[in-house]
């Protein structure tokens, strides 16, 4: 096989690889802030729970829960495994990213002086505008280089899809390295990756020069 | 400046009752009592850590007090220990502005924004409440500075910003804590001279300061606290002059030279 045809099989697994990337984001960003935001919650119960789970996210292989997101109903339940791989590669990478973010965004928020609070309080800003319109903007322009960190950690973790056997374009990449005992096709991943996170640092590099303009 | 001061009708804007306050074990504020009425400026002096801020923080909802009375307009806010419920605080609130002695302002909001959001949160129109922002930004001598973001200004043009942003909200009355101790020496000057004019247009304030002669000249009324309890209080001169108790001679001692 001709490094063509095997750049031109890979690249057809790159949507997909793209596709656990963009959802991932879109999912764990969010969610990463709903848990930050139960773990600081007033409620003992509620934080002690949230910070254990945090724990394991964090302290086990983001491969085992890959697979026991995949797998699991199957062997708990008899549940049949989703032909579509996608949906619990993005299930599984969007809780485990929530996790980090959770914590990224805790040390963001908890960096913020509790005199910006009273202050909002004092003029009368209810407390959820408090929380968008001061808290917020603020927390995101200081969380921004570790953001970025995460970011550029899943670009390569997407690879790992392929202990499912999602068809993304390292486990193509995989597969061909197998059957034309080459090792090629590692090679040209890891170019595709280079350029990915090319990419992510420039787009982050605009997001935290926008915020620039203040300090 | 005691025989001007023109006493209007009706109840204080600010009354405290034996007000208390603990942190712990901590008693910070064993038995505050004291009254602010409309158009005067009140000192507080006093040892650091007497209870100062704590006081200015209780009278602005940002600390619970554990017993005692607060008043606002003659109107309970904290009786007997129990506050109001959360709609009338929240109506209380608009009556009074505070200022940090850390400014606090928001450092992503340019100078128009800090001193303009709040009072269009609570319903003022955009382009009025711009205009107001321009006028009071004129009189605290912050002209052409609208777009500024405040690491941009000096300490002292930023605590002028965060007095303007407290009286866009037109509160009826306005605390101070130690608005000039964040502030190099060159700057504090600027900053009391705003708080003065201020005075003199009657509006009413509770300053707590370090800065003796700027207390003794601006204010009508000093109370000089010391471990959670006002130790003396009276006419600036009385207090200033003539002081009564020991402790508050020790104190104004440290201050002579
Ligand atoms: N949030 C708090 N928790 C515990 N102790 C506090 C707190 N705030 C103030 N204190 C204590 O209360 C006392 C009075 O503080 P404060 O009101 O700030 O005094 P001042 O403003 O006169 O210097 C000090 O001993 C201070 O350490
Ligand atoms: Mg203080």
């Amino acid at each position: 096989m001709s490094l063509m045809t095997m750049i031109i099989k890979m690249s057809e697994g790159l949507g997909k690889t793209c596709a656990i990337f963009f959802l991932t984001l879109l999912f764990s960003l969010p969610l990463g802030m709903i848990v930050a935001l139960l773990r600081m919650s007033r409620v003992r119960i509620v934080s002690a729970i949230t910070r254990a789970v945090i724990t394991v996210l964090r302290g086990t292989p983001l491969m085992l829960q890959l697979l026991a997101v995949t797998y699991g109903p199957y062997y708990l339940f008899g549940a049949t495994v989703a032909r579509n791989k996608l949906i619990p590669v993005v299930i599984a990478f969007s809780i485990n990213y929530a996790a980090y973010f959770a914590e990224i965004y805790r040390g963001g928020i908890e960096s913020i002086p509790i005199g910006q609070y009273e202050a909002a309080e004092v003029l009368g800003y209810t407390k959820l505008l408090t929380f968008l319109r001061i808290i917020l903007p603020q927390v995101i322009k200081r969380i921004m280089p570790s953001v970025t960190n995460e970011v550029v950690t899943l670009v390569k973790d997407t690879s790992m899809a392929f202990t499912v056997s999602y068809q993304e374009m390292f486990t193509i990449g995989k597969q061909i390295a197998n059957s034309q005992t080459s090792f090629l096709p590692f090679i040209v991943a890891g170019v595709f990756y280079y350029l990915f996170n090319v990419i992510v640092d420039y787009v982050m590099g605009r997001i935290e020069k926008r915020l620039d303009y203040y300090k | 400046m005691a025989e001007e001061k023109t006493s209007t009708p009706g109840p204080s804007i600010l009354g405290i009752r034996s007000l208390r306050k603990s942190f712990g074990e901590l008693a910070v504020l064993t038995d505050i009592s004291l009254s602010v009425d409309r158009g005067n400026v009140v000192s507080i002096i006093g040892p650091s850590g007497s209870g100062k801020s704590t006081l200015l923080r209780c009278a602005s909802f940002l600390e619970r007090a554990d017993g005692g009375d607060i008043l606002y307009d003659g109107q309970y806010a904290l009786r007997d220990g129990v506050y109001a419920p959360k709609t009338e605080l929240n109506r209380f609130r608009t009556k009074f502005g505070l200022v940090f002695q850390n400014f606090q302002l928001f450092p992503h909001y340019s100078v128009m924004r800090n001193i303009c959001e709040a009072p269009i949160l609570h319903g003022t129109d955009r382009e009025e409440a711009r205009e107001r922002a321009l006028t009071l930004m004129r009189k605290m001598g912050l002209e052409g500075k609208e777009n500024a973001y405040p690491y941009q200004l000096s300490g002292g043009q930023q605590q002028r910003v965060a007095i303007a942003r407290a009286l866009a909200m037109k509160p009826e009355i306005l605390y101070f804590d130690e608005p000039t101790s964040a502030l190099d020496p060159e700057l504090t000057g600027e900053v009391l001279k705003v708080i003065r004019q201020l005075a003199e247009e009657k509006m009413t304030m509770v300053v707590v300061t370090h800065e003796m002669p700027f207390a003794k000249a601006v204010s009508n009324h000093v109370i000089f606290m010391a471990g959670g309890v006002i130790v003396e209080q009276g006419d600036p001169l009385a207090v200033f002059e003539d002081p009564k108790e020991e402790r508050t001679k020790q104190f104004l001692r440290v201050f002579e030279r």
